[in-house]
């Protein structure tokens, strides 16, 4: 459904009077003179990413671990126990099969007492419920930037937004073919998403470490509304 | 309405403040530190000049196209389902909210930094209705809880204040029985704030960048409270000025690399979060309902003339880190919400000269913050050109001045003058020297004189010393 | 080469002494010397304080006195980029816009003049002792000189250079900002010499009178043992 416009026509009719001419609905696209982004990691190999991001995320308060999908499994679990185990949150996602993570997730996980819950689109309510009192949140990006240390998330019904802000730790595993130089390219990508007729995700997340904030004399703290910990693992899945 | 935030005469204020020692501490070292990473992050990041040149080319091209790209922006909200309220005015753009807040039935409302909504004394116009309105940034909830307090700073608002006097805000009007270790502060807040997100009825935010391709809003934040605030209420209300937006993702992407370096020193926040309309069919979080407010509130009047530049602003307030103006007095001298050389160029526009004519006097015209504006706003040169205004169009100039400045035209063009005026000034100001020094100046001079000394004129002057010397000055 | 001079007047007035050393610096670097009688204030006081009409007098009558000359010299970046600032000041004014580039085209700052026409990095000084250098704000910023003093100092024999802390950051000179926010520029003037202090160093060197008569009167007011110089005085050292 679509939504209401009020006030467009006065309010944009004097933008263009100051302007000088009348509104416009046609306009030239923009060739810009300067275009530093690109040059930014241009000719990086992905292993220099890895290692740019491994270097960035010392900045961060954000520990990588870099695993393959065979080790993936017990790299998990070792994260999940630093983590104080207990309950876990994730996105309903084929992926967690795929690298190989069900008989951890579904069967180790029990029997150690540690709970999980997979989010569940027909049970909206208990989906906030459950995100709240988990102890650690995984999720998976989608586009990972090496510059800034940054995990991209997009929501979905199976991928909720709470999962990787509202439980206290949050660990994101970052397949290593996600990989990229900067921002540039996740915007690029989400663009040509756009431009085949792809919807937009209606929450794009760049999420770079755990929250944080240094409101209170200029001394950060780590842990503020969302996730206190957080930890990338990078999984070599070419 | 204005943005005003002090009734006290700006030279009351300047005294208060100069004596702020606290204040003047933080807000010195504070500058330091964001100066020394916003540095280091543009050296990093390499070729700082050009990405400059770039931000410049993108803010400037988006005003001169402003009516086109709203009106893409609009289309493409509503086209997700939101929907979209252009206000002309601050009442306009309260009465509009406040309308949500009765059909919504809210009673509690919570938000993220903004300030647009400081501008137009939203959470006022709310609190007004009996709604409670609570701010989720830390240092903005800070200030809330301190009797509304306003903010010192575009980015870090409660930077004036250190940790000891935040645990007494927070154990006299709430009772808190911790110690002021920031992490204990910040830990009590978290956990007081988060049943707050969970129970609120609406979410209100600010909006760093528009996204007019794909009618997104563009948030970034540290703390993740944006993200709360958006996530969790049913319904979510965007308000943002006229000119924050852009084409595509691409720019708000340049912009976002601008806006986190020069703001905070990093090379993003740890939240930078694009939102797109009401949330998609079976999801879970996200709002129902989705209003983005757009608010003019006197940005168009700067539109087309010669301030025109400062509309390219993205509040990063690298100048205001820069201003070695601000260093001595900290925000709340400037009497606005908008402190700072960002403040002084902008509070007159928006809020008249009546209240705000002595900001533009602020100011050394040293250029610092022209030099760090990140999308080139010549900043020092606005504030000259409201001199100007304040003295040609606004009649606001004292008289004195205006006399003196009259002489000035009047003696300064008149060599035979001047030079009579030279020679004079060494007659005319030995009864107040002394070893060659004037220690308390009469007239202008004793603002001077209160902290230093004042030369003596020459006995002789440079140019009769050279038309007296040898040709070639060999003795 | 023949040399006009812009004193300032500052230096007339004030500072006669900066104006010996440069005429004597730049004799000995083989310059002749011509100083036009009819030279007033460059209109600056007016200017920044909004009195652009009124200044507008004081700058033709300039423009007129350095109009034969080939290059104009100034002991101060500040007045200097005063110079520089004419071409907009009388922009669209087809009798006064030409002159005011000419103008502007021909002026040069005291040390950028020694460095860039003259080519000489080493002028022959000599001055025993610990030096600081304060850059003024308008000869490094707006006139963007900002290597010629330092290129010069550095060749100046038993001159030993600490760099000042903060040295990008305002005195709080500021023209009439010092006497119209007299006690936010004595706060600002008292911080530039607690740095100039901790450096250790005995003597303060810059380039623009302004800066120099506000650091030196509170050097002065407080009795600390620091010699203030202008950078033609040490240049004029042997």
């Amino acid at each position: 459904m679509k939504g209401i416009i009020e006030n467009r026509d006065t309010f944009l009719n004097k933008i263009a009077h100051q302007l000088g001419r009348t509104p416009t609905k046609n306009i030239e696209q923009p060739i810009w003179q300067y275009q530093p982004q690109d040059r930014v990691l241009k000719d990086a190999t992905q292993d220099e990413l890895v290692a740019v991001l491994q270097e960035q995320c010392l900045n961060i308060n954000t520990n990588v671990v870099i695993t393959n999908t065979a080790k993936l499994a017990d790299t998990l679990q070792t994260v999940v126990d630093s983590f104080g185990g207990r309950s876990v949150i994730t996105w309903k996602d084929d992926r967690f099969q795929k690298y190989g993570l069900s008989q951890l997730m579904n069967e180790q996980w029990p029997q150690a007492n540690i709970d999980l819950y997979v989010w569940n689109s027909a049970q909206p309510e208990e989906n906030i419920i459950q995100a709240e009192k988990a102890n650690i949140g995984i999720t998976i990006s989608e586009m990972t930037l090496a510059e800034s240390g940054t995990a991209v998330l997009f929501s979905d019904k199976d991928k909720g937004r709470s999962v990787s802000f509202l439980p206290e730790k949050s660990i994101i595993l970052i397949p290593k073919s996600t990989i990229v130089p900067r921002m540039t390219q996740a915007a690029r990508w989400i663009r040509e998403k756009m431009h085949s007729g792809e919807k937009v995700a209606s929450c794009v997340n760049f999420i770079t470490g755990p929250s944080n904030s240094a409101d209170i004399e200029m001394i950060l703290v780590v842990g503020v509304h969302g996730p206190i910990k957080a930890i990338y693992i990078v999984i070599e899945d070419q | 309405m204005s943005m005003k935030t002090s009734d006290d005469p700006f030279k009351n204020r300047v005294s208060k403040e100069l004596t702020n020692t606290f204040m003047r501490g933080a807000v010195s070292s504070a500058q330091e530190r964001f100066q020394t990473r916003r540095l280091k992050q543009a050296d990093e990041l390499g070729h700082w000049e050009e990405w400059r040149s770039h931000g410049e080319e993108i803010r400037q091209h988006v005003l001169a196209n402003l009516d086109y790209y709203l009106y893409e922006l609009s289309e493409n909200v509503s086209k997700r389902g939101g929907h979209v309220f252009f206000a002309q005015t601050a009442q306009e753009a309260t009465a509009y909210i406040q309308q949500i807040a009765n059909e919504k039935q809210a009673r509690k409302i919570v938000k993220s930094k903004s300030m647009v909504t400081e501008e137009i004394h939203l959470n006022a116009a709310l609190e007004q209705l009996g709604c409670e309105v609570i701010e989720t940034d830390l240092g903005e909830y800070i200030l809330q809880v301190d009797d509304h307090e306003p903010p010192s700073h575009i980015v870090v608002p409660a930077l004036h204040k250190n940790k000891e006097q935040i645990r007494d805000v927070f154990k006299d009007k709430q009772g808190y029985d911790k110690t002021e270790k920031p992490e204990e502060l910040a830990l009590y807040v978290r956990e007081k704030l988060r049943n707050e997100y969970l129970t609120a009825d609406i979410g209100i935010t600010g909006c760093n960048f528009a996204i007019a391709e794909s009618g997104s809003i563009t948030l970034v934040t540290n703390e993740g409270n944006a993200d709360l605030v958006t996530a969790l209420p049913k319904t979510q209300i965007t308000v943002m000025g006229m000119e924050r937006i852009v084409p595509t993702f691409e720019e708000m992407e340049v912009l976002v690399s601008l806006l986190t370096r020069s703001a905070v020193g990093q090379k993003l926040t740890s939240y930078i979060t694009t939102l797109t309309g009401i949330k998609d069919e079976g999801d879970t979080d996200g709002p129902e309902e989705f209003h983005l407010v757009i608010v003019d509130n006197g940005r168009s009047d700067i539109l087309g003339g010669e301030f025109q530049p400062i509309l390219q602003c993205i509040r990063c307030a690298a100048c205001v880190n820069a201003c070695p103006v601000y260093r001595h007095v900290g925000g709340h001298t400037y009497g606005s919400i908008y402190s700072g050389p960002v403040g002084v160029v902008l509070s007159p526009l928006l809020g008249g000269y009546e209240d705000f004519k002595e900001l533009p006097y602020a100011s050394t015209l040293c250029g610092a913050c022209t030099d760090a504006c990140p999308v080139k706003i010549p900043l020092h040169q606005l504030i000259h050109k409201h001199r100007q205004v304040i003295v040609e169009n606004e009649g606001k100039a004292p008289v004195s001045e205006k006399l003196l400045m009259k002489a000035f035209g009047f003696g300064a063009a008149s060599p035979s003058l001047f030079k009579m005026a030279t020679k004079m000034a060494s007659p005319v100001m030995s009864p107040f020297t002394k070893d060659n020094k004037i220690s308390n100046g009469p007239g202008p001079l004793k603002a001077w004189t209160a902290d230093r000394d004042f030369p003596a004129p020459n006995k002789e002057n440079f140019r009769d010393w050279f038309k007296k010397r040898p040709i070639g000055g060999e003795e | 080469m023949k040399v006009t001079l812009f004193a300032t007047c500052l230096v007339d007035m004030f500072q006669g002494d900066v104006g010996k050393a440069v005429v004597e610096v730049l004799e000995r670097l083989g310059c002749t010397i011509d100083f036009p009688e009819n030279q007033i204030c460059c209109g600056q006081p007016a200017y920044n304080s909004g009195y652009v009409q009124e200044s507008k007098n004081a700058m033709k009558k300039m423009i007129l006195a350095f109009e034969h000359a080939e290059y104009v010299v100034s002991p101060s970046g500040s007045c200097a980029y005063m110079f520089k600032e004419y071409p907009e000041v009388f922009k669209g004014d087809a009798v006064w816009e030409p002159k005011a580039k000419a103008l502007a085209t021909k002026t040069y700052e005291f040390t950028e003049f020694i460095v860039d026409v003259l080519k000489i990095e080493d002028v022959g000084a000599h001055l025993e002792g610990t030096a600081t250098y304060h850059s003024s704000c308008h000869m490094t910023r707006l006139l963007g000189v900002q290597e010629a003093p330092m290129t010069l100092l550095s060749h100046v024999k038993g001159l030993q250079y600490i760099e000042l802390p903060g040295k990008e950051r305002c005195c709080g000179f500021g023209g009439t900002f010092s006497v119209k926010m007299g006690n936010i520029s004595g706060q600002m003037v008292s911080e530039k010499v607690q740095n100039v202090e901790e450096t250790g160093a005995d003597i303060l060197i810059g380039a623009d009178a302004g800066c120099l008569i506000n650091i030196g009167g509170r050097i002065d007011r407080q009795g600390k043992p620091i010699k203030v110089m202008h950078i033609a005085e040490v240049l004029n050292c042997r």
